[in-house]
């Protein structure tokens, strides 16, 4: 169960290379997907222990959307997402996270902070 | 017989006496002396019966020894002469020594005086038949008319003076000429051999008989006498030429005048009417009118009638007369008359004359001038807009009821320079466009700012029209002025929330767009840390790296809060109390630095509908860039807080002594501040701002007017019941 890897779903090359950096560091196996639609994709026909997705994106397929799919079509991820925002004030963000209770980590945020959340929702490696 | 000494006859003519005396010559009147204007005197008193009286005479008139030596008496014996009709006509008068007149000699004076007075009477009257004879001729040559009279073989009798003259001989000439030589004169054309006769069959007759110069009129009397010769018959021609001639001008005039011109009767017909009145009421002919009763075919209301009736009566004559008449076809005719009444001798009105002008199209002319002078009134005192006329010399000449009711007066108006009332700075920009009007060219929307009556300025839109005169030159200018203050702050408020919304758009963008690079570098700067490879000096400088970040943190999520309101809590908040606890706050600092506050609440405040916490924070922001600005002053710091409900909002005043705010319009903006570098990120009235605008409020600066510092006046809604039930349904379907 721990060989599954944790899907990375992140537009921005920089913050995909920190949270890869971070999280391999703790022992996690992470794969990336640098857009919702290709998220979607690797969801359809891999096995993930857990997804953590940035919720603005550009492209067809944002964060909200990427949560909407898992709990339509992969209902055994739904307590097994983290999303990241750039901006919790935002009030669609804000609703999301209210009626789903999935936790999420706002940018900029320390190492300590991602840890405790990913152990948290995904449990040890 | 009658044994007198001196006899005499006195004949009164008038108030003349004549005196016939039986002796004549010189010895006579000797005789008589100074005893003549006495007797003369007792002959006139002398009436009726014939009178004796004993006189005293100087002699020789009475007989020696008579009685005195040189005064002796005499019986005077008077016997007057009277005419049929008892009238006196003189009296027989003789003197004789004293003695007794007989009865006999009585009846001879008798006889005497009675023949006296039939001599006398005849006399009279043929004297008078003489002198009426001659006054008679006298008349008849005096009439300017011919007279001629002719006997039944039409040969003339006489004529008067004036037809023998016309002729040029002497009036005698004619007599014994046949009546057909004056055919000259003029004649009737029968056949009858007397130019003036027509029918002789006829006592009298009258007739017009034409020559080619002359017409007369004719009137012939015929007086059968007892023979052929006693038949007269008298012709009295009349000139009627220039009689016909002033007639006929009269007819013309009558007629030609533009006016219409009436006879009337007070009953109400016309005796004559003149063409133009015939046209005026729109009849076919002068008959037809003269058939109209006045009264119920002229008058559109019959009651006009009488009342134009009586103000006749009353007046004798109605000047400039202003009446309504209606035509044959009932249109109505507006006409001016001018009437005179002609009345008899008892005072009654006989006749009504009158002269009468159509003065429809005038008063048709004066309504319609009437209405549009009614209906621009109408518009110059209903408008919003002030409108003003100016002389060329830029003098007010006219000011619209709307500049009075904008609390100008007259007296600062009118003949005041329009100029004077703008402000300063623009006078120029007033006085060019005023120069462009002159030279008859329309000026728009000139924006500028006016002194108003209160001495406040308000923004106008102003536009100058010319007005020309006859011959077309620019003698006035029209200025419609329109106080659009309220327009232009709108404008500007709304300029203003646009503007925020555009950096709100673009400070939620960049902070999006800062947040990812940021995530990295904080989280590169955290692996970094956690390596233990890294030098000490580096780590230093690592953790540098790690404030500055966060700091960068900060004020990216300051953006954020500015940019997108977080949602407002909606629930009923004590405005006071909030106040409050956030002067608590702050309670520590402001009694430490000498900084006086004010809490001026109305206690009785009703709640609004918001978010405490996020209130709090704007108070709390602007009492602290307030306690920063009475810090800055370096004098005694004073915070005035003062609460009140302004219609339906609840307006929380912050108002402060201290350095007052360089632009109040820009200090909403983000990172707009007055405030040293690292005293904050610039965006805490920003923030404040959004908070506000989220609430449905509002949030303003302005320095404090007349004294230092500045007041920050936000508005929140109070808390109306509609707007509270709204609020809890919408929290409760979250």
């Amino acid at each position: 169960m721990s060989t599954s890897p944790i899907l990375l779903i992140e537009d921005e090359p920089s913050v995909t290379a920190f949270l890869r950096a971070a999280l391999e560091r703790r022992g996690y196996a992470v794969e990336e997907a640098s857009s919702g639609a290709e998220g979607l994709e690797k969801l359809g026909d891999r096995e993930y222990s857990g997804v953590i997705s940035d919720i603005r994106m550009p492209g067809s397929v944002n964060g909200a959307e990427v949560h909407a799919w898992i709990q339509e079509n992969r209902p055994e991820l739904c307590t097994r997402i983290i999303l990241i925002s750039g901006d919790t004030a935002n009030s669609d963000t804000q609703q999301l996270l209210k009626q789903s209770g999935t936790p999420c980590i706002e940018k900029p945020f320390r190492v300590q902070q991602l840890l405790t959340i990913v152990e948290k929702t995904f449990g040890k490696p | 017989m009658l044994d007198a000494q001196w006899g005499g006859v006195m004949v009164f003519r008038g108030r003349e006496t004549d005196l016939y005396q039986a002796q004549t010559g010189a010895d006579a009147r000797e005789l008589l002396g100074s005893h003549q204007a006495m007797l003369m005197r007792l002959g006139r008193e002398a009436h009726g019966e014939i009178q004796t009286l004993t006189l005293s005479f100087d002699p020789p008139l009475a007989p020696s020894g008579g009685g005195h030596k040189d005064r002796e008496v005499a019986d005077v014996t008077f016997v007057p002469i009277t005419a049929s009709d008892d009238e006196s006509l003189g009296c027989l008068c003789l003197i004789r020594s004293k003695s007794a007149t007989s009865n006999g000699e009585k009846r001879l004076l008798h006889a005497l005086a009675s023949h006296a007075a039939l001599s006398l009477e005849n006399f009279r009257r043929f004297s008078q038949l003489e002198r009426s004879k001659r006054q008679w001729v006298e008349d008849i040559d005096a009439i300017s008319d011919y007279i001629v009279v002719h006997d039944r073989s039409f040969r003339i009798v006489r004529t008067n003076r004036s037809l023998a003259s016309h002729l040029g001989v002497p009036p005698a000439a004619l007599v014994g000429d046949p009546m057909s030589s004056l055919r000259q004169i003029a004649e009737t054309r029968s056949e009858i051999p007397c130019p003036f006769c027509r029918d002789t069959q006829q006592a009298r007759e009258e007739y017009i008989v034409a020559s080619p110069e002359r017409i007369f009129l004719v009137s012939t009397s015929r007086t059968p006498g007892v023979s052929d010769d006693d038949t007269r018959t008298i012709h009295v021609l009349k000139d009627m030429t220039d009689r016909r001639e002033a007639e006929r001008r009269y007819r013309e005039l009558f007629d030609s005048i533009q006016e219409g011109l009436f006879f009337a009767t007070p009953e109400g017909r016309f005796l004559d009417v003149n063409d133009a009145m015939v046209r005026m009421l729109g009849y076919d002919s002068r008959e037809e009118l003269l058939r109209a009763d006045v009264g119920t075919h002229l008058y559109p209301i019959v009651a006009e009638r009488e009342r134009f009736f009586t103000a006749l009566a009353r007046r004798g004559v109605l000047r400039n007369y202003e009446e309504t008449l209606r035509r044959k076809d009932g249109t109505l005719l507006h006409t001016l008359q001018n009437i005179t009444a002609v009345r008899d001798a008892s005072g009654k009105i006989i006749q009504i004359r009158g002269l009468m002008l159509d003065v429809t199209e005038q008063r048709t002319f004066q309504s319609q001038l009437q209405r549009e002078r009614d209906f621009n009134q109408k518009i110059l005192n209903t408008t919003q807009s002030m409108i003003l006329v100016l002389d060329t010399a830029g003098l007010i000449s006219y000011a619209n009821r709307r500049a009075f009711e904008s609390g100008y007066r007259e007296d600062e108006l009118i003949v005041h320079r329009l100029v004077d009332w703008v402000e300063a700075a623009q006078r120029g920009d007033f006085e060019a466009a005023l120069e462009t009007t002159a030279h008859g060219h329309q000026v728009e929307n000139l924006e500028l700012r006016v002194r108003r009556s209160d001495s406040s300025i308000g923004h106008f839109s102003i536009s100058l029209s010319p007005m020309r005169d006859e011959q077309g030159a620019v003698n006035s200018v029209v200025v419609v002025m329109t106080d659009i203050t309220d327009a232009v702050l709108l404008q500007a408020k709304l300029a203003h929330s646009e503007k925020m919304a555009t950096i709100g758009r673009l400070v939620s963008g960049v902070a999006h767009e800062v947040n990812n690079p940021l995530a990295a570098i904080l989280g590169f700067t955290d692996l970094l840390l956690e390596n233990p490879a890294i030098p000490e000096n580096a780590r230093e400088d690592l953790q540098i790296i790690l404030h500055e970040t966060q700091r960068t943190k900060d004020i990216v999520q300051d953006l954020l809060s500015f940019a997108r309101q977080r949602p407002v809590q909606r629930e009923l908040v004590h405005v006071n109390a909030v106040l409050r606890q956030t002067i608590k706050l702050r309670s520590y600092d402001f009694a430490s630095h000498g900084v006086e506050v004010i809490e001026e609440f109305d206690e009785n405040l009703a709640d609004a509908l918001g978010d405490s916490q996020q209130l709090q924070q704007v108070f709390l922001n602007i009492l602290n860039n307030a306690y920063d600005a009475v810090q800055e002053v370096g004098q005694r710091g004073r915070i005035a807080i003062r609460t009140s409900q302004q219609g339906s909002n609840i307006e929380i005043a912050i108002i402060d002594n201290g350095t007052g705010v360089t632009d109040t319009e820009r200090i909403f903006d983000p990172f707009f501040t007055t405030k040293q570098a690292a005293k904050g990120t610039g965006l805490g009235l920003s923030i404040c701002y959004g908070i506000v605008r989220a609430h449905g409020g509002e949030i303003l600066c302005r320095n404090n007017e007349g004294e230092p510092g500045s007041t920050f006046i936000v508005r929140v809604p109070v808390a109306t019941e509609a707007a509270t039930a709204a609020a809890i349904a919408k929290e409760a379907g979250r």
